[in-house]
């Protein structure tokens, strides 16, 4: 479990690391799409399959393939520098460091380590072996279903005003033109 | 050693097992798929279709991988050298991996006593072997995962070449494979829903008294056409329609790395009608009641061969249909058809 994790969490890395530093954008897609797959892998080392599956189909699946198609039909040349890149890596890293710690302090969150390292506290409802002993699938969907009804109706609603938008966008002009 | 190093042991040696006979048995399954492929359509043609390697022409596909691999290997000046090679390796990857969660027979107690009912997986006590490489509780959507990964072959392929036709089959191939990904998908929802499972072998568990397909006509047929377009076969083989795009995007692709987006084609073929067998055929099950149950792997191999024949018939049987016409028909008949079939199904299980 250590060495696939440490295997996948470094590929995560090194993917993450070229989206950012590739010259050529369709490095910098694929590298996105590396990460996402990496990233899938650590989800299934957490026992969190649904997760992992849905990972790759939306992300690496979808939307990638999309971003890779508008790559292709536009080629896009070098891309142009705005800001100097003293600046840019100034923000960029201050902007992850404080991301880290946030995260890191919701993951502790009611979490005490104790001597050797060990990490003692309560399990959340959510904590694997009880997701499994109930199914992840099932799990899931009777959360969203009944807790969180109202988030997932909002942001699907929200998709589809983006949907109509685009739609209409792209007609207005066909009918300028 | 303690008991936990060897049972982690034990799973890895079995895993390497199960992976090098699924690999085997793959490729042997490509090479005479290539063949029947030749064959079916000489018959069709009123051909002999080849005859002259080994007796009615058995050992044409080694005389094919033969040539392939001595064949010299020639590709575009321009080309992007990283991403010209990836793509066929990414292709047969992705295809073999697609295979490794169908279970081609019911999973097998040895010692310790099967659980309850002769159709259940459990088996505490005793060593379970599962006829797949990974028993995935959402084996369904594993599959949709790696397949849709496949696109990235395709496309990295007709890009990296640096030319004219494989970029336009590159371009139509990745908007076909997931126009149709959604058709395909919702068809696939509906034997889920029936048996309120993603796992696979608990799905073919379910169709122990009704096959779905029975229960799901509307969702075989759906799936089996949008089956078609995913593998790029006619009707829909317009990534690499000959007759405007010389051969789609591995145009620019000799010797055997065209090789490998043929077998990851072929292998492609066998995966969608092992599902197909998995989801609405009832996989290991016995065709007729009176017949052996112990036979499955058997049985599952025949529904298998059945439906790649299918295919093949239809390939060689219909027209290629026009561009704009699929992605119409993709979008405007089998989307709407699968999430009707979809909403009935959703519906009949409440009630039930």
């Amino acid at each position: 479990m250590t060495v696939i994790f440490g295997l996948a969490a470094v590929i995560a890395f090194l993917g993450a690391i070229g989206v950012v530093l590739s010259q050529r954008t369709i490095y910098s897609a694929m590298s996105l799409v590396l990460n996402m797959v990496a990233l899938a892998v650590l989800f299934l080392l957490l026992d969190a399959q649904f997760l992992a599956a849905v990972q790759i189909i939306v992300y690496a699946g979808a939307v990638m393939v999309l971003f890779v198609f508008i790559i292709a039909l536009l080629s896009p040349g070098a891309e142009e520098r705005v800001r100097p890149l003293e600046l840019r890596l100034l923000l960029g890293g201050l902007g992850a460091v404080i991301f880290t710690l946030l995260v890191g302090r919701l993951t502790l969150n009611g979490i005490t380590i104790g001597p050797h390292g060990r990490m003692h506290g309560e399990l959340g409802p959510f904590a694997p072996t009880l997701v499994n002993a109930h199914g992840q699938v099932q799990t899931l969907g009777e959360q969203l279903f009944t807790t969180y009804l109202l988030p997932f109706e909002v942001t699907s609603l929200m998709l589809l005003v983006a949907a109509v938008g685009a739609v209409y966008l792209s007609r207005r002009r066909r009918v300028a033109a | 050693m303690s008991a936990a190093a060897t049972s982690v042991l034990l799973a890895v040696v079995v895993a390497v097992v199960k992976g090098v006979l699924i690999i085997f048995v793959l490729m042997t399954a490509f090479a005479y798929l290539t063949l029947a492929e030749r064959k079916v359509s000489a018959r069709i043609q009123l051909r002999y279709g080849p005859n002259r390697v080994g007796p009615f022409g058995f050992l044409q596909p080694l005389a094919d991988g033969v040539k392939l691999f001595t064949k010299e290997v020639t590709a575009p000046e321009g080309r992007d050298r990283f991403l010209y090679l990836l793509a066929p390796a990414l292709a047969a990857c992705a295809a073999m991996l697609a295979f490794s969660v169908i279970p081609i027979n019911q999973t097998i107690c040895i010692g310790g006593t099967h659980g309850a009912g002769p159709l259940s997986a459990s088996c505490p006590g005793g060593y379970p072997l599962h006829w797949d490489l990974a028993h995935l509780n959402i084996g369904l959507l594993f599959i949709l995962a790696i397949t849709s990964l496949g696109v990235y072959s395709i496309f990295l392929g007709g890009w990296a070449s640096n030319s004219k036709y494989p970029l336009l089959g590159a371009l139509r191939s990745s908007a076909q494979l997931i126009s149709y990904e959604m058709a395909v998908s919702f068809a696939l929802l509906g034997p889920v829903l029936l048996a309120g499972s993603l796992n696979l072998e608990t799905v073919v568990n379910q169709q122990h008294s009704l096959w779905f397909v029975f229960l799901q006509p509307m969702g075989f047929l759906l799936y089996f056409t949008g089956a078609l377009a995913e593998t790029n076969r006619l009707p829909f083989d317009l990534p690499e329609a000959e007759a405007e795009l010389v051969a789609g995007y591995h145009t620019e692709y000799t010797g055997m790395h065209f090789g490998l987006f043929f077998m990851a084609e072929y292998i492609n073929m066998v995966t969608v009608c092992s599902i197909a067998t998995v989801m609405f055929l009832g996989g290991w099950m016995a065709p007729f009641f009176f017949l052996p149950t112990w036979l499955g792997p058997i049985w599952f191999v025949g529904k298998v061969v059945l439906l790649l024949l299918l295919m093949m018939w239809v390939r060689w049987t219909f027209p290629r249909l026009r561009y704009d016409r699929l992605m119409q028909f993709g979008w405007k008949v089998l989307l709407p058809l699968g999430l009707a079939n979809l909403m009935l199904t959703s519906v009949f299980v409440a009630l039930h």
